[in-house]
């Protein structure tokens, strides 16, 4: 007996149906997630080894030395984890999965939901696990305002899912998903000042700076942790901004599919 | 169930679809054969909803394929699993996307673990399993929710003969079960043992369909017999089994081989090339 109906739920029963499939989505890219952390444990190691390195040479060379050394490598590390909202996403063109999804019930946003979701967290928890990190090791102040600092977390992390999946997008292939999340990282993060402080900077990077996404996710942050709530706000306008243009353009390609074409 | 009418597909400067019309009835099961490039796949991926046409049209159920998601199952022809996941989370997955819950879903997980035979790797990983076994867990992530209408490409190219037999009783299931099935493949006794309707693509548009009797039929097959003394005696033939009798009968030396080749897919493109040819 052949299951299919012309059944149509109303709109509360529509929704548990929706919730239920990105549930399964999100269940799913937990599990390979979880099946190979590797490069999620880098990028919580390898800040929390460099802060307790440099953060004698930051409080020696600028005022608020501690502070702007843990949120500096946070941002840093931060930009390299796009690789990881970037690999999840390309991986499904790899293994050719995502055309499977895509002639499900499931429509392209659930599917989209529940591949980000477990990277939107992944990307959350490696933010929230520095900041606690520079707190308690560190000896960064601990935040007056919590919740201002969580939403920046929030809106960085978003803005970081929105330029990956931009990314691998458009990337033909994982070495160039590589070669530009690598290089492009470490430029537009050190760019940005995460790790020299601007301040010690040339006079032209300092200007340049403002092009880069890290330099205003720095300014949030360490707006944030100051408890400067009018401070945050431009930043923070401005990552939505990018998280919005970048998210809008992955969304359309990702809901047509790869194609056929490309090196994969 | 499925009327693609005319349908017309372009990429780039290459024709793919030029006019490919199909019709498959609940309960049909249609196989769609031809060269590589004869627009196969093209098709499957327009019903399918993954690519646009340029032209035609395409119903399942009366509807267009944008409004029947979820009501077509679809193998492709490319192995298109996720490693590190197991068979059994597969088997979830997919349900789960198709809507079913619980009890269902456990049912159908079950039904399908013995009917593709999956119970010894079901919960392994599928990196770890062999291409025969991949291609079986393929066809029941598609099959999971039981739709109306099942495409399946190539799905036992290069597989075992467990995988073959597997796949072939449940297809004949479902059909008998009402569900209309396009199954495209290299080898037509397949199609045979299905009792499928065949239909012939070639430059993209079916040239000819009918029941392997119709199609294949009349076509010589040959019959080849190598002697003791390595004299070869080839005969090209539309009746094999008499013409065998009739060559051992009139055998005067020992023989040491005797090859029957009934009529294959090639010999019937080759029929098909040349009436079709201008």
């Amino acid at each position: 007996m052949l299951l299919e109906t012309d059944y149509r739920p109303g709109p509360a029963a529509a929704l548990r149906e929706s919730l239920y499939r990105i549930r399964a989505m999100a269940g799913n890219n937990t599990l390979i997630r979880l099946r190979d952390p590797g490069q999620t444990i880098s990028y919580v190691v390898m800040p929390m080894v460099l802060m307790l390195v440099l953060e004698p040479l930051y409080v020696r060379a600028v005022d608020g030395g501690t502070t702007k050394v843990v949120t500096g490598l946070l941002v840093m590390f931060s930009v390299f984890a796009i690789s990881i909202a970037g690999n999840a996403i390309l991986a499904e063109r790899t293994w050719k999965t995502w055309d499977r999804l895509r002639v499900s019930r499931a429509p392209a946003a659930e599917l989209l939901i529940g591949k980000t979701l477990p990277i939107y967290v992944v990307m959350i928890a490696q933010q929230t696990i520095l900041l606690v990190y520079g707190c308690l090791v560190i000896g960064l102040p601990i935040p007056g305002n919590v919740p201002l600092v969580l939403g920046a977390i929030l809106l960085w992390a978003f803005t970081l899912l929105a330029i990956g999946a931009l990314l691998a997008a458009i990337v033909r292939s994982h070495g160039e998903l590589s070669v530009i999340t690598d290089v492009g990282a470490l430029t537009l993060s050190s760019l940005g000042g995460a790790l020299v402080p601007l301040s010690l900077m040339p006079e032209w990077a300092q200007v340049a700076a403002q092009a880069s996404p890290g330099y205003w996710a720095l300014e949030m942050l360490q707006a944030a942790v100051a408890g400067d709530t009018a401070g945050v706000l431009r930043p923070a306008a401005i990552l939505l901004g990018i998280a919005l243009v970048c998210g809008v353009f992955a969304i359309r390609r990702l809901t047509r599919g790869w194609g056929r074409g490309g090196l994969l | 169930m499925l009327q693609a009418i005319d349908l017309v597909k372009r990429y780039g400067s290459v024709l793919a679809l030029d006019g490919f019309s199909l019709s498959v009835a609940a309960g049909e099961i249609v196989g769609l054969v031809g060269h590589n490039g004869a627009g196969k796949t093209t098709f499957v991926e327009i019903v399918s909803y993954l690519i646009r046409q340029d032209g035609g049209h395409v119903t399942i159920d009366g509807r267009p394929p944008s409004a029947s998601r979820g009501r077509v199952g679809v193998a492709p022809q490319h192995i298109a699993l996720y490693p590190s996941v197991t068979v059994r989370e597969h088997l979830n997955l997919f349900g789960r996307l198709a809507g079913l819950r619980r009890a269902a879903l456990d049912s159908a997980v079950e039904e399908l673990t013995v009917a593709l035979r999956l119970g010894s790797f079901i919960d392994r990983r599928t990196a770890g399993l062999s291409g025969g076994q991949q291609r079986r867990v393929q066809a029941a992530t598609a099959l999971i929710n039981r739709p109306g209408l099942l495409l399946l490409d190539e799905p036992t190219a290069g597989a075992d003969l467990e995988t073959r037999e597997a796949m072939l009783d449940v297809v004949k299931q479902r059909a008998g079960d009402g569900a209309a099935i396009v199954y495209t493949t290299h080898y037509l006794p397949e199609l045979v043992e299905l009792q499928a309707t065949i239909a012939v693509a070639r430059n993209g548009k079916i040239i000819a369909r009918g029941t392997y009797d119709e199609l294949v039929d009349g076509l010589p097959g040959e019959v080849r017999l190598i002697h003791d003394n390595e004299e070869e005696v080839r005969v090209s033939t539309t009746q094999p089994a008499a013409t065998l009798i009739d060559l051992l009968g009139r055998a005067e030396r020992p023989i040491s081989t005797i090859e029957v080749h009934n009529p294959s897919l090639d010999d019937l493109y080759r029929s098909l090339a040349v009436s079709d040819a201008p």
